[in-house]
């Protein structure tokens, strides 16, 4: 039979469990002051358990690890060799495309200054998904900030000290961000001879100075009515607006004209529509997944492997066009809810050393 | 001086010792063994233990301590560590009170199964306080192995939890 002390401590443990979980619900700065000093006076005990505990660690790692990390390493040693060449290809383009983001005046994302920082603890807990930086306020980190390595987007930031600060990675079941994703896509860029002065027939029978690009290859044929050259699509397209045609690039007239150009048109994969939706972690051992995708005619097919980055804008903690990953697996639903889409990441969340924390703030988070 | 040493010696005083050198480990070198990628739950131990070591109310006040301070570490609500780490110790102490001399394999029992009931009891927790994602088969899994492995080091913890809160009978963290 329970005494009253006993119903009253009881009680009293409730309520207050209670408010703490309603300060830190309402965002106190009261509960972060506590935990900054607790911080404090925790983390020099904490170095010197971690030095004390460093040899069993080490033995436990060495013991269950050791023939994981030896196939482990063989297989990167591949993907490196692999990987060399494309990075030098991927680097030139990424170059190009932030030259001209800056040539007309749009954020690139090399415009964000960062800081790197070596993760130094993970969270104990298993539900919980965080690691720990070794940089904090006095490096300019602040909430909300997002972390990325080499390969696309780690987290973001949900807690700073002074020389400290926690990530929440992008699997966790509380992190969401706005993406973008693509439709299928086809090979990157064509490289076509454009003569320089053509025209094409369009329906109503008068002629536009236009060339068609097509996606692989490039068919001629001479029309005898209209002794014009004509570039014919390999898909069928119709049309019967004035003076446009499909999948069409203007070429600015040259004075003088004659000869042949050498240009490289971006495919028109690279160019199709995406489509914005949200994606949230799902937890431990589960990937992140993309909701509020809808089909629609203009998204066109949504398939495996495009690329997921993120959408960015004026109230997005990320700035745009940051890798994520590519979708892995489309699930179709019924009904109005749309398609969801799960997503490999492209950072290896298992084994982060290193990470680069992005000091992006959009404007609606800059005190003014 | 009498008194600052009465201080230091209470119950109280020595399971935040003993938590904070815990915790310490807790965040490194546990965190560092994960068994079947679960990391083992040092300070649920200790919470548990303290119910068998000490009875439940004591197991309640230092089970939420423990929590508090664990809570200190982790980004997840503020509290909740508190709220289910006291919920374990009260719940150890009052199923080893179902025997009457509990032997040796009843505390283990007792601290497993208060063990796993708080790791099952976290993620709905959570839910309520408006923690969406957490309640997943796989904490049934993560249940079972901390249910384990807190049954296995359950008679130090329980040595350890006795020192610290069990002085004497009348300087007990919860006198009866």
């Amino acid at each position: 039979m329970y005494s009253f002390t006993r119903r009253r401590l009881i009680v009293v443990l409730l309520l207050t469990s209670v408010l703490l979980l309603t300060l830190d619900r309402s965002n106190s700065g009261l509960v972060g002051g506590v935990k900054d000093a607790f911080g404090v006076v925790f983390r020099p005990v904490e170095r010197f358990a971690n030095v004390v505990s460093r040899p069993l660690s080490n033995v436990w790692r060495g013991v269950l690890d050791y023939s994981d990390m030896r196939k482990e390493n063989l297989a990167l040693k591949d993907l490196l060799v692999k990987q060399e060449g494309a990075a030098i290809a991927a680097t030139a383009s990424v170059r190009e495309a932030q030259e001209l983001l800056a040539l007309n005046g749009l954020p690139t994302l090399a415009g964000i200054d960062s800081v790197t920082a070596q993760v130094v603890g993970q969270s104990p807990s298993n539900f919980t998904q965080t690691f720990e930086l070794n940089r904090g306020k006095s490096s300019g980190i602040r909430v909300g900030m997002t972390v990325t390595n080499g390969a696309g987007l780690v987290g973001k930031i949900t807690g700073v000290t002074l020389e400290r600060s926690v990530v929440m990675l992008a699997t966790d079941p509380e992190y969401a961000m706005s993406v973008k994703v693509g439709a299928c896509t086809r090979p990157n860029t064509t490289t076509t001879a454009v003569p320089q002065t053509t025209t094409t027939l369009v329906s109503d029978g008068s002629t536009s100075p236009v060339t068609n690009v097509l996606p692989t290859t490039t068919t001629t044929s001479t029309t005898s009515t209209t002794s014009t050259t004509t570039t014919v699509l390999q898909r069928a397209t119709t049309t019967t607006i004035k003076g446009f045609t499909p999948f069409a690039t203007t070429l600015p007239p040259v004075p003088g004209g004659g000869g042949v150009t050498q240009i490289t048109v971006p495919e028109t994969g690279v160019l199709l529509p995406r489509e914005t939706g949200a994606m949230e972690g799902q937890g431990i051992d589960r990937l992140p997944v993309i909701r509020f995708i809808q089909t629609s005619s203009r998204l066109g097919e949504l398939c495996e492997g495009v690329p997921v980055v993120t959408a960015g804008g004026s109230q997005s903690l990320a700035p745009a066009d940051l890798v994520v990953g590519t979708v892995s697996r489309v699930v179709t639903r019924t009904g109005t809810s749309g398609p969801l889409l799960e997503v490999e990441l492209a950072a290896n969340l298992q084994s982060l050393n290193f990470v680069r924390v992005l000091l992006y703030q959009p404007a609606t988070e800059i005190p003014q | 001086m009498k008194r600052f040493f009465a201080i230091i010696e209470s119950p109280l005083t020595r399971a935040f010792l003993v938590g904070f050198i815990v915790l310490s480990f807790q965040t490194t070198l546990f965190n560092t063994l994960r068994p079947f990628s679960v990391v083992m739950q040092v300070m649920l131990l200790c919470s548990a233990a303290s119910g068998v070591a000490a009875g439940s109310e004591s197991g309640a006040i230092a089970g939420f301590m423990f929590g508090f301070m664990y809570d200190m570490v982790l980004t997840s609500p503020f509290g909740l560590s508190a709220l289910v780490f006291g919920f374990a110790g009260y719940m150890a102490g009052g199923v080893n009170t179902f025997a009457y001399s509990p032997r040796w394999w009843f505390k283990m029992l007792s601290i497993g199964i208060s063990s796993a009931a708080a790791v099952l009891i976290y993620p709905a927790a959570s839910l309520v306080v408006g923690v969406d994602g957490l309640l997943q088969a796989r904490v049934l899994g993560v249940a079972l192995t901390v249910g384990l492995f807190n049954a296995a080091l359950a008679l130090p913890a329980v040595f350890i939890m006795r020192w610290a809160l069990v002085k004497s009978k009348k300087q007990m963290l919860w006198a009866e």
